[in-house]
C-alpha cells in the first residue's frame, strides 16, 4: 500500500528567550533578550501507510506535540520535507485541513455553553459538508459511539468520558482521511475507555482512516495499534511493530518462591535474588539465562524445600519504562 | 452563510447567563455616563476648553462610545487575541478550512457592548441637534464616514496588538497605550493637547480624522482647509491596512516559532 504521511528529514529547532536574573532583569530581557536553541526534532524520518493505527510514543517533552503541529499544518519546519495526502501541510493549508481530523485531548473544540449539535451544526459549515452527507455520517457516529441523549445537551453537562465521545465524532464529521488523537483516553474511566478503542478500531475499518495517536496509556498502544514510533529527544529511537519490542522483552522473568522453611542463603546459577526474607524470595533471571519453567524445577527443587512459585513477566508499562531507561531519556 | 451561524452560537451562549449579560452592560453604561458628567461639569465652570463647546465635545465622546464599543463587540477576538494562543484556540482555527481572519471574527462576539454603542449613538443625537449645524449633503456623508473611519482605525489597533502580541507571548499592558489611550484622547477635539501629542494623533495613529478634522467640517470653524478636513476620515480608514499586513508576517513567524 502507499504511503500517506512521509516524513523525512524533519527538523525543528526553537529560539527561546533566556531569561537572566537580578535587578532590571525584566526590563533587560524585554530590550535585549538572549536566545538559545532547542532542537525539538532531529531529522525524523518516517513513514505511514494508508489504513494504518500508529502509536506515537515517548516521554513528556520528546517531541510528541511539535510532530503533530507540523504533521497538521500548524507549524512549519525548519528543515526537511514532508508530504501528507500529497500534499505539504504547511502550504495550502485550506486545502490540506479538509482532509485531517485532530482531537487534542485536554482542549475541546465544542462549545461550552451550547448544545453539541450546534456545534456539530457549525462544523458542518465550516468544512461545507452537504446535508444528507452529514445526516449520514452523524447516524454512523451516533449507532457506533451512542451519542443519541448528547446531542442535545450542552458540553458543560457532559462527563469527561462523553465528552470525548462527542470530541471524537466532532473532529469525524467531515470523514477525514487521517486522525491525529493526541491522548484520546486520558482520564476516562475503564469501560468508556474500552467504548472509545472500539470506536477507534472501527473507523479505521469502516473508513479506512489512517489514525495517528499518542498515548502513554500502554495498553491503548496493544490493543489498536499494528505500528509504534518512538521518539525521545528529538530523535526516532524505534518504529515498527510493539511486538518485537516485546518479545525483546518478555525473556525476562522475575520468580517469587515460598519455602517450607526458613533458608538463611538462597544461591541459584543463572539467577540473580532481588530479595530474600526467611520463606520467601524473589529470583530474576540473568540475561544469558533462557527462563523455561521445567528446567528452573528441577533446579530449584534440587537445592530448596519448595511450597509455591510464580511468574511474571514485564508489564508493558515496565518495559517502555525500561526502553526510556536504555535511551536514556528519563526526566532530565 | 457560516457567519450568521456563529451569530446565532454567540447569542445562544450569551442568553444562557442573561442576568449576568444585563448587568455587565448596565454597569459598563453607567461607568460611561459618569465620564460623560464629569465632562459635563468641566463645562459648569469653563465656557469652552481649547474653543470647543460642551456639546462638540459631547459629540466626539459619541463618536468614540459609538465606534469602539461596535469595534469591541464585533472585533473582540483580535483584542483578545493572546487568550486565542493560550487557550489553544488559534492553533484549531489553523486546522480549519476558513480563513483566519474570518474565522477570529467569529471566534467572539461580545453583545454587552452594544448597551454602550446605544449610549454613544444617544450622546451623538444629543449633541447633533444642540450643534446648529448648517446641514447640507456633504456635511451628512462626512459625518457617516466619520463613524466608518472610527471603527477602522480602532480596528486597525486591535489587529496591530494582536499581530505584537504574537511576539511577545504574553498580553503586554503596554499595549493598552494605544488601544485605551486612543480611545481616552478622542474625548476632547484633539488640538486641545500639545503640538506633538496631537500630531501623534493625527499622522500616527489617525484618531483626529474622526475627532477634531470632521467636527471642524461640520462646524465650519478651525485652521485646516475644509476640503483636508472632508477627506480626513477616508484617509484615516487607510490606517488598518498596514495593520493587517503586519498581522499576517506576524501570523507566517507564529507558524515557524510556535510560540
Amino acid at each position: 500500500m502507499a504511503s500517506i504521511i512521509d516524513f523525512t528529514d524533519i527538523c525543528k529547532t526553537f529560539k527561546v528567550p533566556e531569561r537572566t536574573k537580578g535587578k532590571w532583569s525584566t526590563f533587560k530581557n524585554f530590550f535585549a533578550r538572549k536566545h538559545k536553541l532547542i532542537h525539538a526534532l532531529k531529522n525524523v524520518t518516517f513513514e505511514v501507510e494508508e489504513g494504518d493505527i500508529v502509536g506515537y510514543i515517548g516521554p513528556n517533552g520528546a517531541g510528541k506535540s511539535t510532530t503533530i503541529k507540523i504533521m497538521s499544518g500548524i507549524l512549519t519546519p525548519t528543515s526537511g520535507t514532508c508530504k501528507i495526502n500529497g500534499l505539504v501541510p504547511w502550504k495550502n493549508r485550506r486545502e490540506f485541513v479538509k482532509n485531517i481530523g485532530v482531537v487534542f485531548g485536554q482542549r475541546s473544540q465544542l462549545w461550552w455553553d451550547v448544545p453539541v449539535i450546534d456545534s456539530f451544526e457549525l462544523l458542518r459549515d465550516i468544512y461545507k459538508i452537504p446535508k444528507d452527507e452529514f445526516d449520514q455520517t452523524l447516524k454512523i457516529l451516533d449507532k457506533a459511539l451512542n451519542l443519541e441523549d448528547l446531542l442535545g445537551r450542552p458540553l458543560r453537562q457532559l462527563s469527561l468520558g462523553q465528552k470525548m465521545k462527542c470530541e471524537l465524532a466532532g473532529s469525524l464529521l467531515h470523514r477525514p482521511k487521517i486522525l491525529f488523537l493526541d491522548e484520546p483516553t486520558i482520564g476516562l474511566d475503564a469501560v468508556t475507555k474500552l467504548a472509545v478503542r472500539d470506536f477507534i478500531k472501527f473507523i479505521n475499518k469502516e473508513w479506512h482512516t489512517t489514525i495517528i495517536l499518542t498515548t502513554h496509556d500502554m495498553s491503548d498502544i496493544e490493543a489498536l495499534t499494528n505500528k509504534i514510533i518512538l521518539i525521545g529527544k528529538g530523535q526516532i529511537l524505534y518504529q515498527g511493530s510493539f511486538d518485537n519490542i516485546k518479545s525483546k522483552y518478555s525473556s525476562a522473568k522475575t520468580i517469587e518462591v515460598e519455602f517450607s522453611k526458613d533458608y538463611d542463603n538462597v544461591e541459584l546459577d543463572g539467577y540473580t535474588v532481588v530479595s530474600h526474607n526467611k520463606k520467601y524470595a524473589t529470583l530474576k533471571n540473568l540475561p544469558s539465562t533462557e527462563f523455561h519453567t521445567k528446567d528452573f524445577v528441577n533446579q530449584i527443587t534440587k537445592k530448596y524445600e519448595v511450597v509455591d512459585f510464580q511468574v511474571s513477566s514485564l508489564s508493558v508499562d515496565e518495559i517502555l519504562a525500561k526502553l526510556y531507561k536504555e535511551f536514556e531519556l528519563s526526566e532530565r | 452563510m457560516l457567519y450568521t451561524k456563529y451569530l446565532k452560537m454567540h447569542m445562544h451562549s450569551s442568553f444562557q447567563y442573561r442576568a449576568n449579560m444585563a448587568f455587565i452592560a448596565i454597569t459598563q453604561a453607567l461607568v460611561n455616563i459618569g465620564e460623560v458628567l464629569g465632562v459635563w461639569m468641566l463645562f459648569l465652570q469653563f465656557d469652552s476648553v481649547g474653543g470647543w463647546t460642551f456639546y462638540q465635545s459631547l459629540l466626539m465622546m459619541g463618536v468614540i462610545y459609538t465606534v469602539f464599543s461596535f469595534t469591541e463587540c464585533f472585533a473582540r477576538g483580535y483584542d483578545e487575541f493572546p487568550k486565542l494562543i493560550k487557550s489553544g484556540e488559534f492553533d484549531r482555527m489553523l486546522i480549519r478550512p476558513v480563513g483566519i481572519h474570518y474565522q477570529i471574527f467569529g471566534s467572539k462576539i461580545e453583545f454587552t457592548k452594544l448597551a454602550r454603542m446605544l449610549l454613544g449613538i444617544v450622546l451623538s443625537v444629543i449633541a447633533l441637534v444642540n450643534m446648529n449645524i448648517d446641514w447640507n449633503v456633504w456635511k451628512v456623508l462626512v459625518l457617516i464616514a466619520t463613524y466608518i473611519c472610527g471603527c477602522s482605525v480602532i480596528f486597525g489597533l486591535f489587529v496591530l496588538s494582536a499581530g505584537i502580541s504574537i511576539y511577545t507571548v504574553e498580553n503586554l499592558e503596554f499595549l493598552n497605550i494605544f488601544t485605551n489611550g486612543s480611545k481616552e484622547v478622542a474625548y476632547y477635539p484633539i488640538n486641545i493637547y500639545a503640538k506633538w501629542l496631537a500630531r501623534f494623533f493625527t499622522f500616527v495613529i489617525p484618531v483626529a480624522c474622526f475627532n477634531y478634522l470632521p467636527l471642524s467640517f461640520l462646524t465650519g470653524t478651525g485652521s485646516v482647509p475644509m476640503w483636508l478636513c472632508g477627506v480626513a476620515p477616508l484617509f484615516g480608514m487607510l490606517f488598518m491596512i498596514p495593520c493587517i499586513i503586519f498581522f499576517n508576517l506576524s501570523l507566517k513567524r507564529y507558524k515557524s516559532t510556535g510560540t
